[in-house]
C-alpha cells in the first residue's frame, strides 16, 4: 500500500487517540505518586501532628512558644481529629482526561483550593472562622480560655481574666499552612509529564 | 515616626466602616437629654466638660436616612463661636473659657447603635474581662457617672494583625495583603446579626485612602472646620488606588461559647480581607 500525504496526516490525527489508554496507564501511577506525597507532607507538617496529638501533645509547631499545644489553645473537643477533614479532602483530588493535540496528551487535574479547605475547618467556637486559615492568619485564645472557663466553673472557680492566666510569650506566631501547600502542589501538578 | 502604610489603612478602615453601618444599617437614634458637669484630668484646669449620657455621637453629615441624624452645632445657645469644643467621640461638650456656664445644658444629638473604637487589645481580653459598660443601661452620670475615656458597648473593635506583601506586577509593585478584624459585642441578637449582615455584604467594595493630615477629627474629638462629611471626603481622594475589600467572613459565637461568657453579651466576628496595589520598595 503506498501512503499518500492524506493518509499520513490522518495517521498522524489517529495516534494519540489509540495513545490516550496506553498514556493514561502511564500517567495514572505518577499522579497518585505525587498525590500521596502531598497528603503525605500534610500529615507530617508540623501543625498536623500536633492537632493529631491532641491534648497531651508538645508545641511542635513552636506557634505558641511552648505555653500550651495547639489543640488545647484552638479549643477542640477532646477526641477529636479536625485535621481528618483536611486529609479526605485533600484526598479527593484526582484528574481526567482533557484533550489529545498533535503531540500529547493532556489531562486535568482537579485540586482543592485553601478556600474549600477552609470552608471545611470551623473554629469550635465560632463556626464561620476556619482555625485552619487561623494557623495562617492568627488565632486569638479566646478558645483555649473559654475551655479553661468551662473547667473552672465545673469546679467552682468560675471565669478566669486571660491577663491573670497568661503566660509570657504565648501569643500566638502565625505560620504558614493550607495556602503553601496548595500553592506548592498546584505547580508540582502542573508540570507533571511522562 | 510618621505615618505608614498601616496607620493610613487603620485610620481610612475606621471612618469607611463607620459610614457604611451609619448609612447601611441606619445604626443611630436621636436623643434629647441633659449633660453633666464631669471632671476631666486630661483636659486644661481652665476647661469645664459636660458629659451627656451616651457615647459616641455621630458626626458625620453625609449619613441620611428617613430622620436624618441630630448633629449638635449648639446646646443653649453654647457653640463654637462661643468657645466650646464638641467631643463627639467621648459625648460631651467642652467649655474652654469665659462662657457664663449654666448648670442645666439640654440639647439634641444622634447616638450610635454601636461605637466604633480600634484596639491592640486581644479578643480574649476584650471579651472576656466583662469590663465594659452598656451604652443603653448606664444612667444618670451625676449619680453613677462614667469616666470620659471609658469604651462603652454595643461596640465594635477592630483590629489588624496580619500583613503581607506579594509580588504584583514588574517594576516592583506589590499586592499588599491584610487581614483586619472586628470584634462585634452587642446587647441584642437583632443588632449583632444587623451588623454582620450589613458587613457580610461589603465584599468586593472598595474604600478610598485617606491621609493622617485630612482625617476629620480634632485632638479633642470635635471634627475639624465644624462639619464633616465622609463621601465629600472620599470623594476627594477617588483618583488614588482604593482599598479592596477581597472578601468578608462573619461568625457568631457558637451556642455552647455564649454560654461560658460572662454576662448576657452577644459576640460575633467579622474578617476583611483587604489588599491593595503598591511600591513599597520605592
Amino acid at each position: 500500500m503506498i501512503l499518500t500525504s492524506s493518509n499520513i496526516s490522518q495517521i498522524n490525527r489517529q495516534v494519540p487517540k489509540l495513545a490516550r489508554g496506553q498514556v493514561q496507564k502511564q500517567f495514572a501511577p505518577a499522579f497518585q505518586k505525587l498525590k500521596n506525597k502531598m497528603i503525605a507532607e500534610f500529615l507530617n507538617h508540623p501543625v498536623t501532628l500536633e492537632i493529631k496529638g491532641g491534648t497531651s501533645s508538645d508545641n511542635i509547631s513552636g506557634t505558641l512558644a511552648g505555653a500550651t499545644n495547639l489543640f488545647s489553645f484552638i479549643g477542640f473537643e477532646s477526641g477529636s481529629d479536625p485535621t481528618s477533614a483536611i486529609e479526605k479532602i485533600l484526598s479527593s483530588t484526582n484528574f481526567r482526561f482533557s484533550r489529545t493535540t498533535r503531540n500529547s496528551v493532556e489531562f486535568e487535574i482537579d485540586m482543592p483550593e485553601a478556600a474549600e479547605i477552609f470552608a471545611a475547618t470551623p473554629m469550635p467556637w465560632a463556626p464561620g472562622r476556619s482555625w485552619a486559615k487561623g494557623i495562617e492568619t492568627g488565632i486569638s485564645g479566646l478558645g483555649y480560655y473559654l475551655k479553661i472557663s468551662k473547667d473552672s466553673s465545673r469546679s467552682g472557680l468560675g471565669i478566669q481574666s486571660p491577663r491573670k492566666v497568661r503566660k509570657s510569650g504565648s501569643k500566638f506566631k502565625n505560620t504558614q499552612y493550607i495556602s503553601a501547600l496548595i500553592k506548592k502542589y498546584q505547580k508540582e501538578f502542573a508540570n507533571l509529564q511522562l | 515616626m510618621k505615618p505608614q502604610y498601616k496607620h493610613e489603612l487603620m485610620t481610612s478602615f475606621l471612618l469607611w466602616f463607620d459610614h457604611e453601618l451609619l448609612q447601611e444599617g441606619e445604626a443611630y437614634s436621636n436623643k434629647t437629654g441633659q449633660l453633666y458637669s464631669k471632671s476631666d484630668s486630661r483636659i486644661p484646669d481652665s476647661y469645664s466638660a459636660f458629659q451627656s449620657n451616651y457615647k459616641q455621637w455621630v458626626s458625620d453629615s453625609s449619613v441620611t436616612g428617613p430622620t436624618n441624624p441630630v448633629i449638635p452645632t449648639e446646646f443653649n445657645g453654647n457653640s463654637r463661636s462661643n468657645d466650646f469644643i464638641f467631643d463627639f467621640e467621648n459625648g460631651r461638650i467642652i467649655e474652654t473659657g469665659g462662657a457664663t456656664i449654666s448648670t442645666d445644658i439640654t440639647g439634641t444629638f444622634a447616638v450610635k447603635d454601636f461605637n466604633v473604637y480600634l484596639t491592640n487589645e486581644t479578643e480574649e481580653d476584650l471579651i472576656l474581662e466583662n469590663k465594659f459598660q452598656i451604652n443603653s443601661r448606664y444612667g444618670d452620670l451625676s449619680m453613677s457617672g462614667i469616666d470620659p475615656y471609658d469604651q462603652v458597648v454595643p461596640a465594635i473593635f477592630l483590629n489588624s494583625e496580619y500583613m503581607r506583601n506579594e509580588g504584583f506586577a514588574f517594576g516592583g509593585e506589590d499586592l499588599t495583603k491584610n487581614i483586619i478584624k472586628a470584634v462585634v459585642i452587642s446587647d441584642s441578637e437583632y443588632q449583632l446579626d444587623g451588623a454582620l449582615s450589613i458587613f457580610a455584604d461589603a465584599a468586593r467594595k472598595t474604600f478610598s485612602k485617606i491621609p493622617f493630615s485630612d482625617h476629620p477629627s480634632t485632638e479633642y474629638g470635635d471634627v475639624k472646620g465644624g462639619t464633616y462629611n465622609y463621601l465629600n471626603l472620599s470623594n476627594s481622594h477617588s483618583s488614588e488606588i482604593p482599598y479592596f475589600i477581597e472578601d468578608v467572613t462573619v461568625s457568631k459565637f457558637s451556642e455552647r461559647a455564649q454560654s461560658r461568657l460572662p454576662g448576657n453579651l452577644k459576640v460575633g466576628f467579622i474578617d476583611f480581607d483587604v489588599s491593595t496595589s503598591r511600591f513599597p520598595r520605592s
